[in-house]
């Protein structure tokens, strides 16, 4: 190969791209290197195969460069671009029935002279690469007649034939079932340890691409949002703000590799006013207390995030039903450091915290003090029926941190009707981001 | 679903055997072809073994059979006018009908290829109507009438290759669909008929000499036109027959194509105005003769599975033979009379055009496999 093995195999400075009017990727940057196998993902329309098809050429960047091991992807022959960067396509609608062998034979297209036929060693390659994915034998069998999965890794086999530095996979689990998922992953991760083939991988399966990839990139809208290896980029916190999807990250055991549990969808009322302007408002609560009023205020249209909460509780429950981030600590256990730490950052970002009228005892008590870190700065309102003093079974410490709570400022509301009105009058007057702005440019 | 389309699993060596025995069948019908036109076409019978004995006589260079007429009693100037026939008229006739059902045939299958469409076909498109404009307008208007035979072809191919560049620029955009490609065919061929109606209004005197365009024939064959014809399918068409993997790797989409090295644009652009000049000639010298274009790249695929390195070819053989055979028919079934090829073609093609066009609406309803 004479491409110098020092340039990265795939660079985009500060690349943007369009379809007609419609922006499709913002300054994107990203620099790939040789043998690294990096798993681009992102919903529905955030750019993952736009950025293959500008890598590819097949669209020219309206700003930016993109480079192919070294040169502008834009210079290079088309034939040249077939020698360093291959292609597995999400679906190939192909109209002929082609046996599978003179399918992968196909890619060999840009390796022969005008007039030059398949070499000995090519068919061998080829039936060797259907082997290996799992097609021995069935090398006459018409790409029409095989199924979706087989297709898609007869397509493998013949983007793999053409023997590039580079590989470009478009979902190329969509169409497999479990095993081959695996296996296929596996082929390919080989091929970028050994062989040093840089892979960049579009994958919905952010699981897939945790355990196979070396470095994730999540793009939405366009842009790159977060980049790491997978470790470090997978979070709660990116599945909710990308996805808008809730869900449990969790670490496998053996190996340390994250794996999300999703659960389900932030509501759609949730998602929308997930702005930061608008602000969420943190409800304390426990053993059902908070129900009514996480109900109330979701259908009054704010966001909630609820905590700390015990699995098992009818308010977990509660809150688990309307998509509310929140903090969940095990069964009838005292809150965890960790819980409470999550119970924190969930705190510091609400714009007011509603403390339910829960019966507080050893286990929850230090939602309480939680609280008071922040009552001062935040808005808290304590829900005072019935009295504290009814609900205090941690032998007096609940009744303490109340007082606390009332002494930094936080307002006691006798129910519901009187919360509403309370919390709507607070948030409607609080500094929201336009008036903030404001102020930082009256004080600059 | 029935069995697949295509023989997928067709051993090379089985392959070539076929196409030896095609060229073989293709030889033995052309001489068979010319000695059923000599003996039954003309008003002066010719005996059948007078007619062969003159084509051995002639292809031996007079080494077999030192006196083709001997055995006929025909006399010195009967002879003469039999080898005339049979030499000038007849041979000439039939070798059209070869080079122009090979340059339809060949058309066709780069067609199909180019627009991944089974239903492509220089007549469908419209692709012939455009020749027939220009070879139209060449006449109506009498340019360069002393050259006519070389002339023709020219305004013939401008026609053809308008049309073609028209229709693939309407049908590229979104998924060239068969309905779309089809029906931007159905409404350029209207309008180029209606153009065709002006200029043939405008000058009422050419209308005469154009009907032969219209229905297609062979009636212009000569060693001449034969020569030319066969000179400009043989440039053309051995260029075009080397695009085959190229057309293989389209049929798997043009960005999988283009992902594998080929220029998709420039590949496509090139091989519609290969197709359009193939048309363009026979277009010229035999005017509209539909079908053959869209049947023998079907016959092929039959015949040898879809790798357009053997359709393209395949298909000339294939289109020549048709033509032969239309020919012959048409001989036998219409003695004495020159009916025009493009009636008899278009008997046999529609109700072929049909059966695709009703099979491909059963696939797509039963969606992908």
């Amino acid at each position: 190969m004479t491409v110098p093995s020092l340039a990265p195999a795939v660079r985009l400075d500060a690349v943007s791209a369009a379809y007609g009017s419609r922006p499709a990727l913002t300054d994107v940057s990203l620099t790939v290197a040789p043998g690294e196998f990096l798993a681009l993902t992102g919903p529905n329309g955030s750019g993952k195969t736009t950025l293959l098809r500008l890598v590819l050429g097949f669209l020219a960047p309206a700003r930016g460069r993109v480079g192919l091991l070294g040169d502008t992807v834009g210079d290079l022959s088309v034939r040249e671009r077939a020698r360093r960067v291959a292609w597995v396509p999400q679906d190939e609608p192909s109209r002929e029935d082609v046996p599978i062998l003179d399918y992968v034979l196909y890619g060999r297209y840009a390796h022969h002279r005008t007039l030059e036929g398949d070499r000995p060693g090519e068919v061998a390659l080829a039936r060797s690469l259907l082997a290996s994915v799992g097609l021995a034998g069935r090398e006459s069998d018409g790409l029409l007649s095989i199924s979706g999965g087989e297709r898609q890794r007869a397509t493998l086999a013949r983007a793999l034939v053409q023997a590039t530095p580079v590989l470009l996979l478009d979902e190329p689990t969509a169409h497999l079932d479990i095993a081959h998922q695996l296996d296929i992953l596996d082929r390919v991760r080989a091929l970028a340890r050994e062989r040093r083939v840089t892979v960049i991988a579009a994958l919905h399966d952010l699981n897939l691409a945790a355990r196979f990839a070396d470095r994730i990139v999540v793009l939405s809208h366009g842009r790159v949002t977060a980049d790491g290896p997978p470790a470090s980029v997978l979070s709660e916190e990116l599945l909710a703000r990308v996805w808008g999807v809730s869900a449990d990250l969790h670490r496998e055991a053996r190996s340390g590799v994250p794996y999300l549990v999703p659960r389900h969808l932030l509501t759609e009322v949730s998602r929308e006013r997930t702005a930061p302007a608008a602000g969420p408002v943190h409800v304390v609560g426990g053993g059902g207390a908070a129900r009514p009023i996480l109900r109330a205020l979701v259908d009054e249209g704010f966001i909630v995030t609820a905590g700390a909460l015990h699995l098992l509780d009818s308010d977990t429950e509660t809150a688990e039903a309307l998509g509310l981030a929140s903090a969940i600590e095990g069964p009838f256990s005292p809150l965890s450091p960790s819980t409470r730490e999550r119970h924190r950052r969930l705190l510091a970002n609400a714009r007011a915290i509603v403390v339910a009228p829960f019966a507080v005892g050893p286990s929850n008590v230090d939602n309480l003090w939680d609280v008071g870190a922040f009552a001062g700065a935040t808005p808290a309102f304590l829900l005072s029926r019935p009295p504290i003093a009814e609900r205090d079974f941690a032998g007096g410490d609940a009744t303490r941190a109340y007082a606390v709570l009332l002494e930094r400022g936080a307002r006691e509301v006798a129910d519901l009707p009187t919360l509403l009105p309370a919390l709507r009058g607070t948030l409607r007057g609080g500094p929201d981001r336009a008036a903030a702005g404001a102020a930082d440019r009256a004080d600059g | 679903m029935g069995a697949p389309d295509v023989a997928p699993a067709i051993r090379p060596s089985r392959r070539s055997a076929r196409l030896v025995a095609l060229v073989f069948a293709g030889a033995g019908a052309v001489i068979g072809s010319v000695v059923l036109e000599s003996v039954l076409l003309r008003p002066y019978p010719i005996p059948l073994a007078t007619s062969l004995a003159i084509l051995v006589h002639a292809l031996s260079g007079g080494r077999l059979v030192p006196d083709p007429c001997a055995g006929a009693a025909l006399g010195p100037s009967g002879c003469f006018g039999a080898t005339f026939i049979v030499l000038n008229i007849a041979l000439p006739e039939v070798l059209l009908a070869v080079i122009v059902g090979a340059a339809l045939g060949l058309s066709g299958g780069a067609l199909q290829g180019v627009f991944r469409n089974p239903l492509a076909d220089p007549f469908l498109l419209g692709i012939s109507s455009g020749g027939t404009l220009g070879a139209a307008i060449l006449y109506v208007y009498r340019f360069g009438e002393a050259q006519a035979d070389l002339y023709l072809p020219a305004f013939a191919f401008l026609g053809s290759v308008g049309t073609g560049l028209l229709i693939f620029g309407i049908a590229r955009g979104r998924q060239s669909s068969v309905e779309t490609v089809l029906l931007s065919g159905v409404a350029v061929a209207n309008l180029l008929s209606a153009v065709l109606s002006l200029v043939l209004l405008d000058n009422p005197f050419g209308a005469e000499q154009l009907t032969f365009w219209l229905l297609g024939g062979l009636a212009l064959a000569s060693w001449t036109v034969d020569g030319i014809a066969f000179g400009g399918v043989v440039a053309v068409g051995t260029v075009l027959c080397l695009y085959g993997r190229e057309l293989n790797l389209l049929q798997l989409g043009p960005e999988v194509a283009q992902s594998a090295g080929v220029d998709t644009p420039r590949v496509r652009l090139q091989v519609i105005l290969l197709a359009s000049l193939l048309t363009a000639v026979a277009v010229a010298f035999t005017g509209i003769i539909g079908f053959v274009g869209l049947v023998s790249p079907h016959i092929v695929r039959r015949l040898s599975g879809s790798d357009y390195r053997l359709v393209l070819p395949g298909s000339a053989a294939v289109g020549a033979l048709l033509l032969l055979g239309a020919n012959d028919a048409s001989v036998v079934a219409f003695p004495s009379s020159y009916l025009p090829l493009g009636i008899f073609t278009a008997f046999a093609g529609v109700p072929f055009f049909l059966f695709l066009l009703l099979r491909h609406r059963r696939a797509a309803a039963m969606g992908p496999p």
